[in-house]
């Protein structure tokens, strides 16, 4: 569904990635995990274009995505939840989620899209008349999933969404992660958490400095030593 | 106490002029956060282009001093003024946040303009001076050169000042350095209440920068671009991730805030009928004023802050000594932002997260 | 004749450039005289009838001869009716032109400006229509064929106080302006002396476009009239404005007013209302009927005082240099001080010890649209 093909990129002289290869196919949960600053968000910047690739290509279903603008490449079926959730603090809940429907034309569609959003996070219901900023961590992160939802993406990209959760809220988000999948979407998660990463995904990818270093389902890599020392906190 | 409601009634006409330009120069700073300085300039093209409008023969020959004729010279105007606007944002800003095809093609062909009337004068020179500087420029992107898109507020913030120098100079040789006189296209009654004499044209004025300013509520805060235009504002990252093209909003925002501007030219230039190419400097200086002390990016606050601007002039002036005059609306806005620094009606706004 | 191309718009830069490579250099078989006015801005009329006037001469002169057997030229500039740009532009011309006589400005913050460097240079200076006293109180080069302020408001006070039996005047004076200041003080002196009350006294600067503040004001006070010493496109608004705010007395003005634009920019507003002149088109006499009939025929309209005091400028100028017999400026000085009973458009010209024209003024009102002649008031 997904290939990155030799992929480079960088910002200035710095380069972020050297050349790295990933796939993932339809239907997949598949996790990216790495340490802080291993190219990670890149990787998914270079694929929604907010970030252009320096060399390599980027194909989805068939399309070559380098050099589309991202609002295009958005229409075509990807959603990405950002780092740090990125919600707007200056709309109302209901309006973020709106938003995140804007290319979607069908009212009815959209409007059921909307009930499984709040079936998933029941939370935002409640809430959704309240501005996005005064929310907190964990309603935030529920309302960019939510908004990235509505777009009715095939492949949805996450990047970190634990991070800075509560454990209980980690868990809340990771299970609507496997519920979204079950779903029919195809789910690209970028995490730090790598032991959560890897118990919600089927295949994973390491990423070390702008390369990968390891890749595998996602138990195999689990159970490598080299990725429970250097990810998992075990000596 | 006559005497007193009188210059009640002028400082608000007097005010919603420089609601108007505010209007527009807070929109466009809430969505972009950019002091678009060439505003005021677009103000003063909207003046000339209803001026040119009003004057044409076609114009002439089929309308009159009506309500009509001023409704199609404030359409025809904002119709022009939004087209410059979004002209300024293509060729001047948007270079300035991401690499633009064609933007060298365009400023080597102005170029090239000049130098074709320097050495031939004649309208086939100044098209081959068009010719050579836009085959110059598209030679120069094909070799790779390009505006750097290296989006900093300083920079911005300069282009916008030259951009306003460029038409207040452009305006100087194409319009003519000497004043113009604005006709009168709307008919005039001076009302009389109680005492008061009140003139239906700032009636006018009034009214429709008062329709105006809900109309733009109404647009930011209810539709969908006015959604699109908000989420630009807060994150513009995030917003391409909604599936928003971006640089279209953009660019939005810009015709409809100089669409703003060229309808407070027309409505300014019926009251106080004397036009020329520098006529926006210190209003939309005063406008900008007015936009901070209303809270900028607060259509609402630009309406009051106008308002209140007006006033405190027309009284300084009336009550006191008309050298103030000018003063008056900075020493009010130092007044203001030391005791609410984000303006009468504006919210510290929500960090970033 | 000014021919504007929106292509020349990017080009002040180059075009100022260019300018300056065409040095122009006075060659031995011509005379050089430098003329500064305002072309262009909120009083341009001014600059545009002032040299149209000193053009007339100019044509005149060189197609009986020219003077001394050379030819005469006059290098025009404009200075934008700034202050600061007419002293600019009269450095230029002095140091680069090389003009030995100068003829300008019409208003007289810009002649003050730009007085002293031609007084310091010793190139004399002749205004056709600076009014203000401090003209020529700059030094023993700078010249004016016109009147002066203290005669110009007495003429209108007593026009005022005894021709139209006024007691109650209000003053709106633009105080930014050396002329209007000057005007409106002799105003006010000798109007109380003969007996009147200024009611009201506000102020306005040059380029402001609401007056409703100062006219609401004065409408409190019930003058029976108005004295506005300003040029004409602030008078102009300020007749429209004081309309819409119900003010039905006629204003009062000096020769600030007098302009082609005077009645498009003030309308109906203006209808009765009063200002003193240099002369009158309708003045029967063959020699003023013989300059606005040429006028017409030339440049397709009235010419205005300005124009006339212009053409007196130019003609006092050329006559003291065929006097002097040479075109060094110190000997066009000496000649200039010995003017008399010189014969032009404006009336008879004599200057005195201070360098300022004695002459009559005229009260001219608007009526129709159109400018008609009063009185006469003698010096």
């Amino acid at each position: 569904m997904l290939e990155l093909r030799d992929v480079s990129s960088g910002y200035g002289a710095i380069e972020a990635l050297r050349g790295i290869n990933l796939s993932v196919g339809r239907g997949e949960v598949v996790s990216l995990i790495g340490a802080n600053g291993a190219g990670k968000s890149t990787t998914l910047r270079n694929i929604t274009g907010l970030v252009p690739t320096t060399s390599g290509d980027v194909v989805f279903e068939g399309v070559r995505l380098n050099g589309i603008p991202t609002h295009q490449i958005v229409g075509m079926g990807i959603s990405m939840v950002p780092e740090g959730r990125q919600i707007f603090a200056n709309l109302s809940v209901a309006e973020n989620l709106d938003l995140g429907a804007y290319l979607q034309k069908n009212k009815v569609e959209n409007a059921r899209q909307l009930e499984l959003v709040f079936a998933l996070f029941p939370r935002l219901e409640e809430r959704r008349k309240q501005l996005g900023g005064t929310l907190s961590g964990g309603e935030q992160q529920m309302l960019a999933i939510g908004r990235a939802l509505m777009a009715r993406p095939r492949l949805l990209l996450l990047d970190e969404p634990s991070l800075g959760l509560a454990p209980i809220l980690v868990h809340t988000i990771l299970v609507a992660i496997d519920e979204i999948n079950r779903e029919g979407a195809t789910i690209l998660l970028v995490e730090q958490n790598a032991n959560a990463a890897l118990k919600h995904s089927h295949r994973g990818y390491v990423l070390e400095t702008g390369s990968i270093v390891m890749e595998g389902p996602s138990e195999r890599l689990a159970a490598d030593p080299r990725v429970r020392e250097a990810y998992l906190g075990e000596r | 106490m006559e005497t007193f409601l009188q210059q009640l009634v002028n400082g608000i006409s007097q005010g919603s002029a420089y609601a108007l330009i505010a209007l527009g120069y807070t929109m466009v700073y809430g969505v972009l956060k950019l002091i678009n300085f060439a505003h005021s300039d677009v103000y003063m093209f909207g003046a000339f282009m209803g001026f040119y409008i009003a004057n044409s023969s076609w114009f002439q020959a089929t309308m009159g001093t009506s309500v009509l004729s001023g409704v199609v010279v404030l359409l025809g105007a904002m119709v022009l003024a939004s087209m410059l606007g979004i002209l300024i944002e293509r060729f001047a800003y948007r270079p300035g946040r991401s690499p633009s095809p064609g933007t060298l093609a365009f400023w080597f062909g102005i170029l090239g303009a000049g130098f074709g009337y320097l050495l031939g004068k004649t309208p086939g020179a100044v098209a081959a001076g068009v010719l050579a500087g836009i085959v110059v420029g598209v030679i120069l992107e094909k070799w790779g050169v390009r505006p750097r898109a290296q989006s900093s507020s300083l920079k911005i913030l300069i282009i916008a000042i030259g951009v306003s120098f460029f038409l207040e100079n452009s305006g100087q040789q194409v319009f003519g350095a000497d004043p113009k006189f604005f006709p009168q296209i709307i008919p005039t009654k001076v009302l009389n209440v109680a005492g008061l004499s009140l003139d239906s044209q700032k009636l006018t004025v009034l009214g429709v920068a008062i329709v105006l300013m809900v109309l733009l509520n109404v647009i930011v805060n209810y539709t969908k671009t006015g959604r699109a235009m908000r989420a630009v504002s807060f994150n513009l990252d995030a917003a391409r991730l909604m599936g928003i093209n971006t640089d279209r909003i953009i660019a939005f925002t810009f015709g409809l805030g100089s669409a703003l501007a060229g309808a407070g030219g027309i409505l300014v230039s019926l009251m106080y009928p004397k036009i020329d190419p520098l006529m926006g400097i210190l209003p939309g200086l005063k406008a900008f004023v007015a936009a901070v002390l209303g809270g900028i990016g607060n259509i609402t606050g630009a309406m009051f802050g106008g308002l209140i601007i007006g006033l405190a002039e027309v009284m300084a002036v009336g009550y006191g000594q008309s050298t103030y005059r000018d003063a008056i609306a900075f020493v009010i806005l130092v007044l203001i932002l030391l005791i609410k620094p984000t303006g009468i009606m504006g919210k510290g706004m929500v960090e970033k997260v | 004749m000014k021919r504007r191309s929106w292509i020349q718009a990017s080009f002040l830069l180059c075009t100022t450039v260019l300018t300056s490579c065409s040095r122009d250099q006075g060659q031995g078989d011509e005379i050089l005289i430098g003329e500064y006015g305002s072309l262009t801005g909120t009083t341009a009329t001014f600059g545009i009838s002032t040299m149209n006037g000193i053009e007339m001469a100019l044509d005149e002169v060189n197609q009986s001869g020219g003077l001394l057997g050379k030819t005469v030229r006059v290098i025009v500039e404009d200075d934008q009716g700034r202050p600061e740009e007419a002293q600019t532009v009269v450095t230029k011309l002095i140091t680069r032109d090389r003009v030995v006589a100068l003829l300008g400005e019409v208003a007289s913050s810009r002649t003050l400006a730009a007085a002293p460097v031609a007084q310091q240079m010793g190139i004399p200076m002749v205004s056709p229509s600076s009014t203000n006293p401090a003209v020529t109180e700059v030094g023993d080069f700078i010249f004016r064929v016109c009147f002066i302020d203290p005669f110009q408001g007495l003429v209108m006070a007593k026009f005022a106080a005894q021709s139209l039996q006024l007691t109650d005047v209000a003053v709106l004076r633009d105080i930014k302006n050396d002329y209007s200041v000057g005007l409106a003080d002799v105003f006010v002196e000798n109007f109380r002396t003969l007996g009147g009350t200024i009611v009201a006294d506000e102020g306005y600067s040059e380029g402001d476009t609401d007056f409703s503040a100062q006219l609401t004001s004065i409408r409190a006070r019930r003058p029976q009239a108005i004295f506005v010493p300003g040029y004409y496109t602030e008078v102009g608004l300020i007749a429209r404005q004081a309309k819409s705010l119900g003010i039905e007395v006629p204003l009062l003005g000096g020769d600030g007013w007098d302009s082609p634009s005077l009645v498009e920019i003030g309308g109906a507003a203006l209808e009765g209302s009063y200002f003193s002149n240099h002369y009158s088109v309708d003045d029967p006499s063959p020699a003023i009927q013989k300059f606005v009939g040429d006028y017409r025929d030339r440049y397709g309209a009235t010419p205005d005082a300005l124009a006339g005091l212009g053409y007196d400028a130019a003609q006092i100028l050329f006559d003291a240099i065929r006097r002097a017999g040479s075109a060094d400026p110190t000997a066009i000085r000496d000649a200039l001080a010995q003017t008399k009973d010189f014969a032009g458009v404006t009336g008879v010209t004599t200057l005195d010890e201070n360098r300022n024209a004695v002459k009559p003024a005229v009260v001219l009102q608007v009526n129709d649209g159109k400018l008609v002649y009063v009185e006469t008031i003698n010096p």
